[in-house]
């Protein structure tokens, strides 16, 4: 990989209620996969810029390192999108709006291929998006759907039984004398100043079990990316909850405990955007 | 922002609302600049509005540190018609250290989130300041530049605050002076798990109010 020259542009995706994004290309004598492109979705209610700008920091290193042709974009009613009114639920919208997406670029410049990123609610709607179209070929998601397992729950509550104070913490919450507090109560903010997002909880392991099976029949390309969080324990966690499905070649799976869950850490960052920039890179050329 | 953007639009006024370099969108990252290669940024938007609105002067509107930035920008640009400053930083040696002490002082309790690089580099929640930035930002202190200030400004606030109180009192006799509390979330650093977006709209609504006053 070597650094390319790259260029940027603002874009406006529909007529009524536009989408914006960014979309990022290489010269064209550096493109790697000329039909191909990355799409990089919103985590939450985080606008395109992502995360601790992990967004803007991959997809310029995808364009300058692996010469492949990004398109960071906000969700309606997010970032710089005005929100849209319709019936449709924000999942179900994630995927339709990504799909409008996919056909302007196709219309546009070309792209038939797709590779769709995703950070948590991001690795969700491009899970769901790669069951209803054909045209995405990898995904990248990080702190995707995952279950807990028996060697999850042993590594989770071993070192817990072993401690007297969680042990007091326990009787006191179930005598009711220490009460667990959450969001708005931890912040001391009132409700009424929070713009929260209304996530769907995680779907049955067995219907994810189903989809990754159908996707990987299909030969999708799969890299996934677990940070540290109580709930994804070791590095196989992922094999093992979904053992089910025959992963050949097509699964890559990363594990970084040290990092948080939205990867503020600037050194878990960097070395989670050169594996996603090496990963698409590999992918890239063997297209 | 973006809403109280579109909200001042509305009111008929061109706006423009820009990332600093190694910021949101713009290019590059922090890293070998100071803070005064963002109040240049700032000069930059300036000229970049004038250009496009074909309008002769520019109000600047400052959030916190931004506040501190939009006072730089003022005294050196005599496009600046109007200043208005939510929330601001005053003293930038103590915003700094304020920063400092928390990554210092957190110990064991520190997020993995706040880490002091070994060549001084603060991280705090996902943004860096490396040394030369903290070093340039130190210098600067609104009670100091109050004097200074040659032009309209308005300090809009969602909470009360000794600083606020002790910059009122020493813009208070400027002629177009103007003051306003709007009680609103300020805890611009609390991040829950799905990154904590407060909506600060009594103040966004102060700021409106603002403009169509002085524009009536």
């Amino acid at each position: 990989m070597k650094g390319n020259i790259m260029r940027e542009r603002v874009v406006m995706v529909g007529d009524e209620l536009p989408l914006v994004g960014i979309l990022c290309e290489p010269e064209k004598d550096q493109a790697k996969a000329p039909g191909t492109a990355v799409i990089l979705l919103n985590s939450g209610v985080i606008h395109r810029v992502g995360s601790c700008r992990l967004s803007v920091t991959l997809g310029r290193a995808l364009v300058e390192r692996a010469g492949i042709t990004t398109f960071r974009f906000d969700f309606s009613g997010i970032g710089d999108s005005e929100a849209r009114r319709g019936t449709l639920t924000a999942n179900q919208a994630a995927i339709d709006e990504i799909q409008e997406v996919m056909d302007h670029l196709q219309r546009w410049k070309g792209f038939d291929r797709f590779i769709l990123y995703g950070l948590c609610s991001g690795a969700f709607a491009a899970y769901r998006t790669a069951l209803a179209d054909t045209r995405i070929l990898a995904t990248v998601q990080l702190d995707g759907y995952c279950y807990t397992t028996w060697k999850s729950h042993l590594m989770h509550y071993s070192p817990r039984l072993l401690s007297l104070s969680r042990w007091m913490a326990f009787l006191l919450r179930k005598l009711g004398l220490r009460k667990v507090r959450k969001g708005a109560e931890v912040s001391g903010i009132e409700e009424e100043f929070f713009e929260v997002p209304d996530f769907a909880s995680y779907p049955p392991k067995e219907e994810v079990e189903q989809g990754l099976g159908r996707l990987n029949d299909r030969g999708l390309d799969m890299l996934y990316v677990f940070l540290g969080n109580e709930h994804y324990k070791y590095h196989g966690q992922f094999q093992d909850c979904f053992s089910g499905v025959p992963f050949n070649n097509n699964l890559t799976v990363i594990h970084r405990p040290e990092a948080s869950h939205i990867l503020s850490e600037p050194n878990e960052r960097r070395a989670v955007v050169d594996a996603i920039t090496e990963w698409v890179y590999e992918r890239a050329r063997a297209v | 922002m973006r809403r109280l953007a579109i909200n001042l639009a509305e009111l008929g006024y061109p706006v423009l609302r820009f990332d600093y370099r190694g910021t949101g969108d713009s290019a590059g990252d922090i890293d070998g600049h100071t803070a005064d290669h963002w109040v240049d940024d700032i000069g930059h938007a300036i000229q970049e509005l004038v250009d496009m609105a074909a309008v002769p002067r520019v109000a600047l509107i400052g959030l916190r540190l931004g506040a501190l930035l939009a006072a730089q920008a003022a005294d050196r640009h005599h496009q600046v018609s109007r200043l208005v400053m939510w929330d601001p930083i005053a003293d930038g040696a103590e915003y700094v250290g304020g920063i400092r002490s928390s990554i210092v002082n957190g110990g064991t309790q520190t997020s993995r989130s706040r880490v002091l690089a070994s060549d001084g580099t603060l991280h705090f929640n996902g943004f860096s300041m490396p040394p030369r930035f903290q070093e340039s930002i130190s210098k600067w202190n609104l009670h100091d530049q109050a004097q200074e200030l040659n032009l309209p400004v308005a300090q809009i606030v969602s909470h009360e605050s000794d600083t606020f109180d002790r910059l009122k009192q020493q813009l208070s006799g400027r002629p177009g002076f103007y003051s306003e509390l709007a009680p609103a979330p300020h805890d611009w650093n609390y991040v829950d798990h799905v990154g904590g977006i407060l909506w600060p709209k009594p103040v966004i609504d102060a700021i409106e109010s603002y403009f169509n006053q002085v524009t009536h």
